[in-house]
């Protein structure tokens, strides 16, 4: 018959075996996940600079000043185009004042 | 018998109780043990997300934080250069089974590549041979599902300049293993090296407007090169900073000295009558002139072995103001007769001109002064000849001439702090120099009326020097023309100086070839920079600007 210390000796022994497996199983497969979220990132993060660099090379001002020019027909703003507020009310009362 | 029985019990009892001393020893023993154990097992098997996290971010801070080199900003945050993953396509001969079939899967994706070339390359001896040094991730993709054997993809890293030569003296280049070797690259090695960014203050839409324009004049008057600054008046921080010729950035290794040749910063030129702004502040300053005091400019002054003339000759004794809008040497001489060699020196010293820039790039050209204190090298620095600068020291020596005389230096950081700077000027000072400036522009004598922008009163200094021979003298027929300016001159928020080197054409001058691209480039950023334009009715229009009496050749006209 076996004795109350042997048995708890042989059934720590067990319960630290299959821990000890589950453990290493565990960390196995987290190191896995680690490796692949390492790769996704740098790829990501490749990805990205790619990306950034792209969008930077079609925002290039020459380019935007040729869309602008030659698909939107858009020019450059003149003084004249530009009115102070103050400006515009003492025109439009001249305006009035002449047409009154 | 009954003795030795008695004694042979007696040590069996011992011995059993020793056997079960032992047993109980290591028992506990065992028991300590496997608790131990037990229970670094339990912990262990409830490990939460939180400590592979922690575990996660150590592994990470090693090995994924810094993979690439820190990317370089305009102050907007546009992207001016960073560095991107590329793939090269490389293969083994050896490897190959069938090199005919091969060359025409390579041709069907890259239909450029040299039939020739690939059978040369696919029949060499060699175990590994290059195909094409960068290939797209698309095309990556192609090839790995047209499935060619022997084919070996290698990734490496590679520094990208999207804008391609935007700003390219600026921002510099790096070697081939990726160490900075020029400009903010250069400047900035050890920050962007270990992943940071640096953002600077270049301002990508002017930097490319400035250049623009630059290079429009440049072609027009086929000229050899040019620079153009355009700088905050106030701290100084560099919104455009153009060399010309420039450059492809992501060509660097193929291209000649005379491109990568920063003429802002490294050039040092004579720039002829822009210095006599300094000349006209240095004696507003001193006591020894009164603001009202003439010069006889009528006959040419003879000094020593040399005549200094006028271009633009006067019969009349003029005023400080006067002398600077007509541009008159002998005025300039006149007056740098009476400050003197010691104070000159020490104002060209005090706003930096006769130092190196303290400019955040590498290329930094040293100013050229001759400092033998006669009276003949006083009376020519007073109007630029004797004295070699960077257009970029001029911009900065007008900077500090209209802002209330406070020192400017250049920077191509954005400050978020305000630095305080030493005073060279008094206040009084730079309002009259801002208003001499101003008439320089509007007055119809003046010599920079080509650079008048409506309704953003802008304020100059122009300069036609003949270029330096490097054997000696100079040549009669090249000149360095420049123009250093500020606007809007009633409130001074930006210093535009535009240098041209070797104009050809009847007019060589700084009013007919750099005036004009001044007025351009303020009417092409002004709204840019939210500067908006000014009526005579506008409130503040003549605030901060003196009238003064300009009188042109028929002595009597006043603006």
């Amino acid at each position: 018959m076996i004795k109350y210390p042997s048995f708890l000796v042989v059934f720590l022994m067990i319960f630290t075996a299959v821990s000890l497996y589950q453990i290493k199983h565990f960390i196995t497969k987290k190191e896995i996940e680690l490796a692949e979220t390492n790769k996704a990132i740098k790829t990501t993060r490749s990805d990205l600079h790619i990306l950034k660099a792209e969008l930077s090379y079609l925002k290039r001002p020459d380019r935007l000043e040729q869309i602008a020019k030659n698909k939107l027909n858009m020019k450059g703003i003149l003084p004249i185009d530009i009115w102070n507020l103050k400006d515009l009310v003492d025109a439009t009362k001249t305006f009035n004042e002449s047409g009154s | 018998m009954s003795f030795l029985h008695f004694q042979n019990n007696n040590t069996q009892k011992n011995d059993l109780k020793m056997r079960r001393l032992k047993l109980l020893i290591c028992g506990a023993l065992l028991f300590i043990a496997f608790t131990t154990i037990g229970y670094r097992t339990v912990s262990l098997a409830g490990l939460d997300d939180k400590t592979v996290r922690n575990s996660f971010r150590s592994v990470n801070s090693k090995n994924l934080i810094h993979p690439f080199r820190g990317n370089i900003l305009d102050r907007n945050n546009n992207l001016l250069a960073t560095t991107v993953n590329i793939s090269s396509l490389n293969i083994n001969p050896q490897e190959v089974l069938d090199v005919n079939q091969t060359i025409l899967k390579l041709k069907k994706i890259f239909p450029k590549l040299n039939r020739e070339k690939l059978l040369q390359k696919l029949n060499s001896n060699k175990k590994h041979v290059q195909i094409l040094r960068e290939i797209s991730p698309r095309d990556h993709v192609s090839l790995l599902k047209l499935g060619i054997e022997a084919l070996k993809i290698e990734s490496s890293k590679k520094r990208i300049y999207p804008n391609h030569s935007l700003a390219s003296h600026v921002l510099g280049n790096t070697d081939i293993d990726g160490k900075g070797i020029a400009g903010i690259e250069k400047k900035f090695d050890k920050v962007l090296a270990n992943g940071g960014d640096i953002s600077i203050s270049i301002h990508s839409g002017i930097q490319h407007i400035t250049k623009t324009l630059l290079l429009e004049q440049i072609n027009q008057f086929k000229a050899e090169g040019g620079a153009g600054i355009i700088m905050d008046a106030k701290n100084g921080e560099i919104y455009a900073l153009v060399s010309l010729p420039d450059y492809n950035a992501n060509n660097y290794n193929k291209l000649l000295d005379n491109k990568l040749f920063n003429k802002a910063t490294k050039g040092t030129y004579e720039l002829g009558s822009t210095l006599k702004l300094i000349t006209a502040a240095v004696a507003l300053e001193s006591d020894l002139i009164n603001e009202n005091e003439v010069f006889d400019v009528s006959s040419p002054l003879r000094v020593s072995s040399r005549t200094i003339k006028d271009y633009h000759p006067l019969n009349y004794a003029i005023s400080i103001p006067e002398v600077v809008v007509h541009s008159s040497n002998i005025g300039s001489a006149k007056i740098a007769e009476k400050f003197g060699s010691s104070t000159q020196l020490k104002y060209l010293k005090s706003l930096g001109l006769m130092d190196k820039l303290s400019l955040e790039l590498p290329e930094l050209g040293k100013p050229q002064v001759r400092t033998d204190k006669k009276l003949l090298t006083t009376m020519t620095i007073s109007y630029g000849h004797g004295i070699s600068i960077t257009p970029t020291h001029l911009a900065s020596a007008t900077a500090t001439i209209v802002n209330d005389g406070i020192r400017v230096d250049p920077t191509l950081l954005i400050s978020n702090s305000v630095k305080k700077n030493k005073r060279i000027f008094s206040k009084k000072t730079s309002k009259t120099m801002r208003s001499i400036m101003r008439l320089v522009v509007s007055n119809k004598n003046g010599t920079a009326k080509q650079a008048e922008a409506s309704g953003y009163l802008v304020g100059g200094k122009t300069g036609t020097a003949e270029k330096t021979n490097p054997a000696g003298g100079y040549f009669k027929k090249q000149n360095i023309v420049t123009l250093t300016s500020a606007f809007p001159m009633n409130n001074p928020r930006f210093i535009i100086t535009v240098m041209i080197d070797n104009p050809k054409g009847s007019k060589r001058t700084a009013g007919w070839v750099a005036a004009p691209v001044v007025n351009k480039i303020v009417t092409r950023i002004a709204p840019v920079l939210n500067i908006k334009p000014q009526t005579k009715s506008s409130v503040g229009f003549s605030k901060n600007l003196l009238k003064f009496k300009i009188r042109g050749k028929d002595k009597g006209a006043i603006l």
